[in-house]
């Protein structure tokens, strides 16, 4: 008998799995984090609202004292900056959790919610829009729609020219989904190259994301999606567990691999091309987050999925807040600020961890 | 009627056939080796038993119940699998792991029952795992890991196992505890084992019955004494073996040419 390698080195920052104390501390710390982004999102802003008249205006819409704000500092706050906080939320938690089921199902620590393929679809939608490819597709409409069209599209194709992801193993799915990306890149690279300097400025904006188009009306339409998506993931927490000793083992263990890999591969897409749909493609929230989770308290993805919810909500609209403050009135890429927050922090765990267990 | 019965069973692998016409019944409550050389079968045999494999022809039952036609919570109730080479995987605790055998009875949304953390208990009590169960999986030695792997399927309290070379790799006295443990759960439990092993000795010792594999055929199928004492062992490794008994057990010796 040999042993397999393992897949995410020790994974925690203690030699043993954390304790559920631990854990608790780690949840505890999360909510408090996220309530923080939470009242930072509405409070902080160009123009300057105090956070007791936030709070007491957040206070009076529960039916709970009287608001101090005058009517266009609530509609800064209702009309701005909370929905633009929401759709945060939103997209942090399921980029986030894209991630990490991704990283479960594949078994694969470099797997990200783009991985099959959703941002390269989701890129060429969008840009067909932009573009304005064939004409009339006027955006901001259209390029949403298209965006998640393709973000679908891209997905399928993967599944189906990987042989279904049924029959093949998650390699010559992933394979396929770096084919599929290719292709759908190679073709909005055309399309941009065919398109005017404007265009093609509009198009970069996009693909670094941003909540700045935010409005309750997209938060609506993307809600659904992520509150199902949020929910089918979070609950294949115990299944992803089973599958990190692999596929035989797993189905020897009772594991309807298959079956279990397709709904958590369409959940986590169908999530992500909602978001990106909305927000543009935002980096780094996928990958870094489920990382810094599982070195908090363990490798467990019953664990690992419930947190990311939280962390990845509280992370990007975090990182939202200093998007949009930094150069006010102008604002940072969203993807940007993302990546040069979360790649920081994740060093610093990682070095925190080689301490801990050297 | 035999706990696992396989009838006439061929397996393929593309153009290759794995293994051909395979027919073999193991008895409840007893002990069951597939021996034979590199490429013979084995590992293809017992993961087609375990339902890891599909049959190109025949069939496999467990207690009268095609293995083919069970799906994959059903079968993991009837037999567990100790495989050849088991994935440990990093940052899990022993406990965690071993309870993953509990999979087929809570299901993937309900959290372990009583009933279920107390079969974990059990298993980690009989196998003297309990001063580990906290501790992190690849933090165990090799016979460590190979109980833990061991208590993990008797955790599925299935009737049958099936373990594919579970001692490639420990030490003489980690591959005694091992197998020991086993021919304990045998005798005590009437767990039926179907196993595949490569020491020919240790293979003699502990199975009730030899089955000789070749080329995915069965060459020889009978009592431990006779198999190991055939000329058609020595054929099918193609090289000279003495047996000679210690103790009242039979030592396979091979003798260089």
């Amino acid at each position: 008998m040999s042993w397999a390698t393992p897949h995410f080195g020790t994974g925690s920052l203690t030699a043993n799995p954390p304790t559920g104390r631990r854990v608790a501390l780690v949840a505890v710390a999360t909510l408090i984090a996220l309530a923080a982004a939470v009242v930072g999102g509405l409070v902080i802003g160009p123009t300057s609202i105090g956070t007791t008249r936030v709070v007491g205006d957040v206070a009076s819409h529960l039916g709970l004292g009287h608001s101090t704000l005058t009517p266009l500092q609530s509609s800064i706050i209702w009309q701005f900056r909370a929905p633009r906080m929401v759709l945060g939320l939103l997209a942090g938690s399921m980029l986030a959790v894209a991630g990490g089921t991704y990283q479960g199902v594949f078994r694969n620590p470099l797997a990200d919610p783009y991985l099959l393929g959703v941002a390269a679809g989701a890129g060429l939608g969008a840009t067909i829009a932009i573009v304005d490819v064939g004409g009339g597709l006027t955006t901001p409409y259209w390029t949403p729609l298209l965006a998640f069209v393709g973000a679908m599209v891209a997905v399928a194709v993967t599944w189906v020219i990987g042989g279904r992801g049924l029959r093949s193993n998650t390699s010559t799915l992933i394979l396929a989904g770096v084919a599929v990306a290719s292709l759908f890149t190679s073709t909005q690279t055309f399309l941009q190259q065919q398109s005017s300097t404007n265009s093609i400025a509009r198009v970069y904006i996009w693909l670094l994301g941003s909540l700045a188009s935010a409005s309750w009306s997209s938060v609506l339409l993307v809600l659904p999606y992520v509150a199902i998506c949020l929910l089918i993931c979070v609950a294949a927490g115990r299944a992803l567990d089973v599958m990190s000793v692999g596929e035989d083992e797993s189905r020897s263990l009772g594991l309807p691999v298959q079956r279990v890999r397709f709904v958590v591969i369409v959940a986590s897409s169908l999530g992500t091309a909602a978001i990106v749909s909305a927000v543009g493609l935002i980096g780094f929230v996928g990958i870094i987050v489920p990382h810094i989770v599982r070195l908090l308290v363990g490798t467990s993805y019953r664990r690992i999925l419930p947190l990311s919810v939280a962390f990845g909500a509280a992370f990007l609209v975090f990182a939202d807040t200093i998007a949009r403050t930094v150069l006010a009135p102008s604002e940072l890429p969203l993807g940007v600020v993302t990546a040069i927050v979360g790649a920081p922090v994740f060093v610093i765990i990682l070095s925190l961890r080689r301490r801990m267990v050297t | 009627m035999s706990t696992v019965e396989i009838d006439n069973l061929s397996v393929r692998a593309g153009s290759a056939t794995l293994i051909s016409d395979v027919s073999l019944n193991v008895e409840a409550g007893t002990w069951c080796t597939i021996i034979g050389p590199n490429g013979a079968g084995k590992t293809t045999l017992v993961e087609t038993v375990a339902g890891l494999r599909r049959a190109s022809k025949g069939t496999v039952s467990i207690s009268g119940e095609l293995v083919g036609s069970m799906n994959e919570r059903e079968r993991a109730k009837r037999v567990a699998l100790v495989p050849q080479h088991p994935t440990v995987p990093s940052g899990m605790s022993v406990r965690d792991y071993v309870a993953l055998g509990r999979t087929p009875y809570h299901g993937l949304l309900r959290a372990p029952s009583a009933v279920d953390r107390r079969a974990v208990d059990d298993v980690l009590t009989r196998l003297s795992l309990d001063e580990f169960s906290r501790r992190d999986v690849i933090t165990l030695s090799g016979g460590e890991r190979q109980r833990m792997v061991l208590a993990r399927a008797l955790a599925q309290s299935t009737m049958v196992m099936v373990l594919d070379e579970p001692i490639t790799g420990l030490d003489l006295r980690h591959q005694m505890t091992m197998l020991e443990l086993l021919q304990k759960e045998v005798h005590e439990c009437g767990l039926t084992v179907l196993a595949t092993l490569h020491d020919l000795t240790l293979a003699g010792q502990f199975a009730d019955r030899l089955v000789l594999l070749n080329h995915g055929e069965v060459v020889l199928d009978g009592p431990s004494s006779e198999v190991v004492r055939s000329e058609e062992l020595a054929a099918c490794y193609e090289m000279k073996l003495r047996v000679v008994e210690v103790d009242g057990a039979d030592v396979v010796i091979p003798v260089r040419h």
